[in-house]
């Protein structure tokens, strides 16, 4: 192979930048297919546009400019339609108030107001005299009435005099907006012509009639009530506030109830229902965590404190090193000396119940939906759903099923620290490399032990964090199970706050911070020490 | 020498939701691949391929990317399952196979080497070199032995103990070849190898690779994207293009013969002076005029390296003989134009 072969296989003849001509057909093809209706005009405006060498705009589009949204909805524009339609109302709010808006009716109210009063006052005056009594008091009270009103009719009429200069605004704003859609409704198209040369599928193009329909509905239906309520002074009392007694009377026959009371009474009888129904179960449940709530208060309350501290701080020495070890002392000290040691205990036990409970049942969960996608779609909204659920909300239910104290409590906190552990499994799981997994099935490894060799052990630094998570979430969840009866610190912030017990409620809140920070570094220089 | 150990017979993959429909119209209507496409919304990956390879050989299947080649070498352990045709294991029909009978199959009879390595990176290059034992539950002491020995043989010694990530690419890699020995299997499947390592070192591990191999007497798929190391590597080469074998045979075969454009464009670039054999480009004897006497002779499996040695120190053509029988002569022409590739 020579290189002179060489070039006439490839067939490339180089040009400079500047002799390069720009090829108009292919483009001219293209823009007509993207806009259908108006090809030449288009071209050559998307030709000027590409020609533009500033970011100011250099076309003006007059069917843009006088059909305003109407032009975008009709193009497929919807960006366009939506804000130039806000635009406009706006302007046209400020038109209408000039023309038939009343600016000055509320000094004029309150003008009448004031009159009335006067009145009232001169009456005053004129029935003291009768009784012969000095009636000056009430006349130096009309007079200042008197001299009110008048203020305020000035002020109404100024501002009625000035709605000339509203309406002026208003019109001086029109034309800005108009002149800015003309001149950037070319650019604005354009924009969205080079999007649809990459995903023509998702992009709209051409006109259809179908949107042009679309966009006149939504004018019609959204303009004119808009206008209308923000114009005139009193409108409607239907617009101001939605008719939901009137629609509920009208379709329960006026049995005195809304639609709310009937259902919150039904989901009420339901609850009540699988309360009793159910009793077996929930109070199985129950017992199950209190048992492990028992054998945690075990360990650390009952065993003697100074064995706990010593325990602990040998953890944290063996898990995190010397300074968490010392910081831990420190926390525990502070806690122990502050008189809060055994509630603390029982805190780190209700954290310690939950916490079990949330890894023993969300890994699993987790592993699960890593495998299945399947299944994992139908779980990611129950997920979402116990994340941001108010706690408040859950707790009543609770009350219903599991009634107060710890174990309730702690079902609660674990209601809401799953999450982040079976997330952070299954994202773990689906993260590990697909070529790994591939290798092991080819040296012959069984689901069992793709599942112990390969995939927990990928998986694990992501199942750590999640475990991590879950920890705090379970922490910052006890303060709020005081609320049904939880005990420990939860239970000290609660009664500083119904007493508002400044002094008490700060220390207690220190005391869940030590825990929540003693807890969280030992854990996490564990996992630190492990990978 | 001439056992088979692996025979693919019309082997078909669609990829695709509606894959067996599309089987079913490629044998009845014959359709093309574009067809099934736009048709079904299905791929092929492979399409009636079809070879044997007998025991101690190495067989290179070659293609580009998406040449279907790296489907095609997991049929033979079934990580993919084919739309159809039929797939032989040492005398095993490997479709037919219970799930445990499978995962038996793979780690006793077969070993396999991947791209990007695969290995665990949680584990001693020890416990990986071990964990096709470890699958099979041989206890650790006897799978420390064997993954100490199988790491001696790709000369890892002293390095048991590290983990893979503390190791350059080709020690990882040969760690992975390691792997797939220990378990001392019949059949090695090399999934483009060397494909992610630089060019001294992919060499350097051809060469040692090719000895271990011939030593071991493993029979081995070897999937590659470079024509020079299928050349270098394998016994037999099969050529992919688009999903289809387009041509089988030896090296020699191949570059002198290439069945179509596409191969001949390939080959095009590759040095014929080890490949090209005297053989095959020697004229009959009779065709040369002149006096013979004093000329050179050589075998006629001389390759052309050899046959330019001799022809340097004289100007006489080179005699070819076969047994002791003059069979031909190479003349100065000709070995220039056999050194081209055969250009007439």
């Amino acid at each position: 192979m020579t290189s002179s072969a060489d070039e006439q296989n490839t067939g490339i003849s180089v040009k400079a930048a500047s002799d390069i001509e720009i090829d108009h057909e292919q483009l001219d093809k293209s823009i007509a297919d993207f806009v259908e209706k108006k090809p030449g005009y288009y071209q050559k405006a998307f030709h000027k546009v590409h020609a533009a060498t500033t970011s100011l705009p250099n076309t003006f589009n007059w069917a843009a400019a006088i059909l305003g949204p109407i032009w975008g909805g009709f193009r497929g524009v919807w960006g366009f339609f939506w804000g130039f339609l806000i635009l406009e109302m706006i302007v046209w709010v400020q038109m209408g108030r000039g023309i038939w808006g009343s600016p000055g009716a509320r000094f004029e109210e309150r003008a009448e107001a004031q009159l009335a009063r006067a009145d009232g006052f001169r009456k005053q005056a004129e029935e003291a005299l009768a009784a012969g009594e000095d009636a000056s008091r009430y006349e130096k009270l009309v007079e200042n009435m008197t001299l009110a009103a008048e203020r305020s009719m000035a002020e109404a009429q100024a501002l009625n005099d000035g709605k000339i200069f509203v309406l002026l605004t208003g019109l001086a704003i029109f034309l800005l907006v108009k002149l800015v859609q003309g001149f950037y409704a070319d650019r604005i198209y354009e924009r969205q012509y080079s999007r649809w040369r990459i995903d023509p599928e998702g992009t709209e193009s051409g006109v259809k009639s179908r949107n042009l329909v679309l966009s006149l509905v939504l004018v019609v239906l959204i303009a004119p009530l808009t206008i209308y309520k923000f114009t005139v002074e009193s409108p409607f009392e239907l617009l101001n506030e939605f008719p939901e007694k009137e629609i509920s009377t009208y379709f329960l026959e006026g049995d005195n109830e809304t639609f709310y009371t009937k259902t919150a009474t039904w989901l009420e009888d339901r609850i009540d229902a699988t309360a009793v129904a159910g009793q077996g179960i929930f109070d199985g449940l129950t017992a199950g965590v209190r048992s492990i709530l028992e054998a945690m208060t075990l360990a650390l309350i009952v065993t003697p404190w100074p064995v706990v501290m010593v325990v602990v701080c040998v953890i944290a020495w063996r898990a995190a090193g010397p300074r968490v070890s010392i910081f831990t002392g420190a926390a525990l000290a502070y806690v122990a000396l502050l008189g809060y040691w055994e509630v603390s205990m029982e805190t780190v036990a209700l954290v310690g119940a939950a916490v079990f409970l949330c890894v023993i049942i969300g890994i699993p969960l987790g592993i699960w939906f890593g495998k299945s996608q399947r299944a994992y779609k139908i779980a990611e909204p129950v997920l979402d759903l116990m994340q941001t659920l108010p706690a408040f909300v859950y707790l009543i239910p609770i009350i219903a099923f599991f009634g107060t104290g710890n174990p309730p409590g702690i079902l609660a906190t674990i209601i809401f620290g799953m999450p982040p552990v079976i997330r952070l499994t299954a994202l773990g799981m689906r993260g590990v490399p697909k070529t790994i997994i591939e290798a092991a099935e080819a040296f012959g490894a069984s689901k069992r032990q793709l599942l112990r060799d390969v995939e927990i052990p990928l998986a694990l630094p992501s199942i750590m964090t999640g475990v991590n998570q879950t920890i705090l979430m379970c922490l910052s969840m006890v303060v709020i199970i005081s609320l049904i009866g939880g005990g420990g610190l939860g239970q000290e912030i609660l009664l500083a706050l119904q007493y508002a017990a400044k002094g008490p409620g700060l220390l207690g809140g220190f005391a869940i911070l030590l825990c929540a920070m003693v807890i969280d570094r030992i854990v996490q220089g564990a996992f630190r020490r492990e990978t | 020498m001439n056992e088979r150990v692996i025979k693919l017979d019309n082997v078909w993959k669609i990829f695709g939701e509606q894959s067996m429909a599309a089987m079913e119209a490629i044998k009845e209507r014959g359709i093309s691949k574009p067809e099934v496409l736009s048709e079904f919304g299905c791929v092929v990956g492979v399409q009636k391929a079809t070879f044997e390879v007998s025991k101690g050989e190495i067989f290179c299947i070659m293609g580009l990317s998406g040449s279907g080649k790296s489907t095609l070498v997991r049929h033979v352990n079934r990580l993919i399952e084919p739309t159809s045709g039929k797939i032989e294991v040492l005398g095993r029909e490997v479709g037919s196979l219970s799930n445990t009978e499978l995962r038996e199959m793979r780690a006793m009879q077969m070993g396999m080497v991947f791209q990007h390595m695969a290995l665990l990176p949680h584990r001693s290059v020890r416990d990986n070199v071990a964990y096709p034992l470890e699958i099979r539950n041989i206890p650790k002491s006897r799978r420390w032995a064997i993954s100490d020995h199988a790491l001696a043989l790709v000369d890892l010694v002293g390095y048991e103990d590290r983990l893979p990530r503390e190791l350059s690419g080709g020690m990882q890699q040969r760690v992975g070849i390691a792997r797939a020995l220990a378990s001392d299997p019949e059949i090695l499947l090399m999934d483009e190898p060397f494909s992610a390592l630089d060019p001294l070192i992919r060499l350097q591990l051809q060469d040692q690779f090719k000895a271990l191999v011939a030593e071991l007497q493993k029979t081995t798929l070897f999937i590659t994207h470079d024509l020079d190391e299928a050349i270098r590597i394998g016994h037999r080469i099969a050529i992919m293009k688009d999903g289809a074998i387009v041509q089988i045979g030896t090296a020699e075969e191949i570059v002198m013969n290439p069945a179509d454009e596409y191969v001949r464009e390939f080959v095009q670039g590759i040095s014929k002076l080890k490949l090209v054999k005297a053989h095959s480009i020697m004229e009959p004897i009779e065709s040369y005029q002149g006096n013979l006497e004093g000329a050179p002779v050589a075998d006629h499996k001389a390759d052309l390296d050899q046959i330019i040695d001799l022809a340097v120190d004289t100007d006489l053509p080179v005699i070819i003989t076969d047994g002791g029988n003059r069979v031909g002569l190479i003349t100065k022409p000709r070995l220039l134009r056999g050194i081209q590739g055969g250009k007439e």
